[in-house]
């Protein structure tokens, strides 16, 4: 096989996992970028929607447009519900103590999904015509691979409009540029907050079916990697920038498959290393990411 | 209040004292206390507790038909609770509480090390019914012994397969290099492999838990390599996954494993790409020997479900051995007496193949039951036994 083509296969794996780790970025940029949280919990609530699917589809034979729905608003009621109980009456403490605190709501859910089902891997399947596979070339494509490509650019281009024309969209980028002085200008940050929870762990659960139907699988700590990568793809792409998490997401998924693809065999079960040192290396040379500024973290 | 509290204090001594008393009373009684002690709750539940049914049920045949030299068997059963410190304690409790006189158990090699090192410390014989690492007994000592073949054993036996049966002289290997046994696994695969003939055409690795294999599988397609086999050295997790990844990428040729890919889990991920898979474990439900059938009718009959796996077997066999060894040891009440009886066992038919303890070795020589998936059911294929 011709070396191009090789990598550019190679290329083809890493977007469709990177389209997967850019969803969930940009729901971890929205809440990151205005509270400076790094949400531990996030890739927990993305399980939280899995397994909701899981019982809706299995138990009730509900059609999988409606458990999609189901799924996303039970995902936004369980990351208001953490924010209001675990987050906010800490805001004041500092970002030590939400930080510890989202952990243990991270761990907590872990726990109580090993409680009520198992802590068993289980197979979970999409209907056919998601899984169903396209032949592109020499590219094998699934219906549920073009979706969620499709998906990252709609939910960019959404959110963005959203933050650059809207009420709300301009009260979360005053927010994020300084929280305490937006309070002081009148702006309702805990609206503000809430909105950028429900939309990050609406897109959770959203990431987390296409991951489930990617693998076919489903375990209750399956949220929890991907949700720390999806944080360092955000940081990575620059922290607060839409646009950013998503490059990042892309960035992190094509790393993963090139090093697994071209280093020796030897290191490819260590891929994690190799894109974490090159996390480490664009840091270095880009301390607020690719495609941040200075004025976007914190003064 | 305080007097309160010191009454309670007196009354619990009291009841403590009486139900040690009560426990080690029945020394010279007619029967033998055997311990049997698995993981019923926890992680390792789906092995332990089929485990734990055939293990009983073999004893309650054994007591039906007469006992051991008029005694009949007791088993002592605790849960282990898939945590290593419950299982040591629940061990010693066995051994000095109610006066086992073996102790028997566990599928895994972390909870039977535990076990085992508390056995050897007292001086008592310990079979681990399913933990497959053959280094265990050498590790623990004299008086640990392994039930199921080792890992070299199965390892071996799908290299023996692939090559003189399938005729398969080439062959891809995949390893999860996050566990020690797949480590070993594939190491014994490939030393076999190529002692037999074959050729490693090309070795790629992956981590447990990282559930995409695609550029793995794609760097498999661009090389070319011209391999005819694929041995992929993983644990249940996985073993759907990857599967059902490699099939839709194209890839047709057969895939083979070792007893981590006997579970439900392939057949349920990966569906009909499942099939063409061979699975090297410790017995198959299809197999026609009368000794397996009667087991499984037996067991049906006992708990209204069919063995739920290989493990459910490994159990009923491990009772089977120490009552074998107990009617031959010169002494049932001396623990030596009964480990050398243990240790020269000869030829003792089961329904997860035949145990002999060669030449001092406490890992038996056992056959490996190979079953293939077709149509999406694992069906018997053979028993290979690895010179």
């Amino acid at each position: 096989m011709d070396g191009f083509i090789y990598f550019l296969i190679q290329s083809v794996n890493g977007l469709k996992l990177g389209s997967v780790y850019a969803i969930v970025a940009v729901g971890y940029s929205m809440v990151y970028g205005i509270l400076r949280l790094i949400n531990f919990a996030h890739g927990d609530i993305m399980t939280v929607g899995v397994y909701t699917i899981l019982v809706l589809m299995t138990a009730f034979g509900v059609p999988l447009w409606v458990t999609v729905l189901l799924s996303v608003v039970i995902a936004i009621a369980v990351g208001l519900a953490t924010e209001r109980i675990a987050y906010r009456p800490l805001r004041t403490a500092g970002e030590e103590a939400t930080l510890i605190s989202s952990l243990a709501v991270s761990i907590f859910m872990q726990n109580l999904i090993m409680m009520i089902f198992s802590p068993q891997r289980r197979a979970f399947h999409l209907p056919e015509y998601l899984s169903r596979l396209h032949t592109i070339g020499f590219i094998k494509l699934s219906t549920m691979n073009i979706i969620t490509f499709a998906a990252v650019f709609i939910i960019l281009i959404v959110l963005s409009l959203v933050i650059k024309k809207t009420r709300i969209g301009m009260a979360m980028r005053a927010c994020s540029d300084n929280l305490n002085a937006s309070k002081l200008m009148g702006i309702n940050i805990n609206a503000v907050i809430v909105t950028a929870f429900a939309i990050g762990s609406g897109l959770a659960a959203l990431s987390g079916l296409m991951l489930a139907g990617e693998y076919k699988t489903i375990d209750p700590l399956m949220g929890f990697v991907p949700g720390l990568k999806a944080f360092c793809a955000a940081v990575l792409g620059g922290i607060g920038s839409l646009s950013g998490a998503v490059l990042g997401g892309f960035i992190l998924g094509i790393a993963e498959m090139l090093f697994a693809g071209l280093m020796p065999t030897d290191f490819t079960a260590y891929r994690d290393a190799f894109v974490f040192v090159l996390l480490i290396l664009v840091l270095l040379v880009r301390p607020y990411g690719i495609l941040g500024s200075k004025e976007g973290g914190r003064s | 209040m305080r007097k309160l509290q010191k009454v309670l204090a007196l009354l619990l001594i009291i009841a403590l004292a009486a139900s040690l008393t009560a426990c080690g009373g029945g020394k010279k009684s007619d029967t033998i206390n055997i311990g049997a002690i698995y993981n019923v709750t926890g992680g390792q539940a789906s092995l332990d507790k089929p485990s734990l049914n055939g293990f009983k049920l073999a004893a309650k045949e054994i007591n039906e038909n007469g006992g051991i030299k008029g005694k009949k068997i007791n088993v002592v059963s605790y849960d282990g609770k898939t945590d290593q410190a419950t299982v040591a304690n629940s061990t010693k409790k066995m051994i000095d509480v109610d006066k086992c006189v073996v102790v028997a158990g566990l599928s895994d090699s972390n909870y039977a090390l535990a076990a085992g090192n508390i056995c050897q410390e007292k001086g008592i014989p310990f079979i681990t019914s399913g933990a497959t690492l053959p280094t265990l007994p050498d590790q623990v000592g004299e008086f640990a012994f392994l039930a199921p073949f080792g890992d070299n054993i199965q390892a071996y036996a799908c290299a023996d397969f692939a090559i003189n049966d399938l005729g398969l002289k080439k062959c891809y290997l995949l390893i999860d290099q996050s566990m020690e046994f797949t480590k070993t696994l594939a190491h014994f695969f490939q030393e076999r492999y190529i002692a037999n003939g074959g050729e490693i055409v090309l070795t790629d690795n992956y981590m447990n838990k990282d559930p995409d294999f695609s550029a793995q599988i794609d760097r498999f397609l661009a090389s070319n390599s011209g391999a005819e086999i694929i041995f992929i050295s993983g644990v249940p997790d996985d073993a759907g996954v990857v599967v059902k990844q490699f099939r839709d990428k194209g890839v047709t040729l057969p895939i083979i494993s070792g007893d981590g890919f006997d579970t439900p889990l392939l057949i349920e991920v990966a569906g009909a790409a499942a099939d063409n898979t061979y699975v090297g474990t410790h017995a198959s439900l299809e197999n026609q020997d009368p000794k397996v059938q009667q087991f499984i009718e037996a067991y049906k009959k006992e708990y209204g479900t069919a063995p739920e796996n290989a493990f459910a077997g490994l159990g009923y066999d491990t009772m089977y051995l120490i009552a074998d060894a107990l009617n031959r040891a010169t002494d049932i009440n001396n623990p030596k007496a009964i480990r050398d009886a243990i240790a020269a066992t000869q030829n003792l038919a089961g329904v997860t193949g035949t145990v002999t303890y060669k030449d001092g070795s406490r890992v038996p020589v056992k056959s490996v039951t190979i079953n293939k998936v077709e149509n999406g059911k694992f069906v018997f294929i053979k028993e290979v036994l690895p010179e």
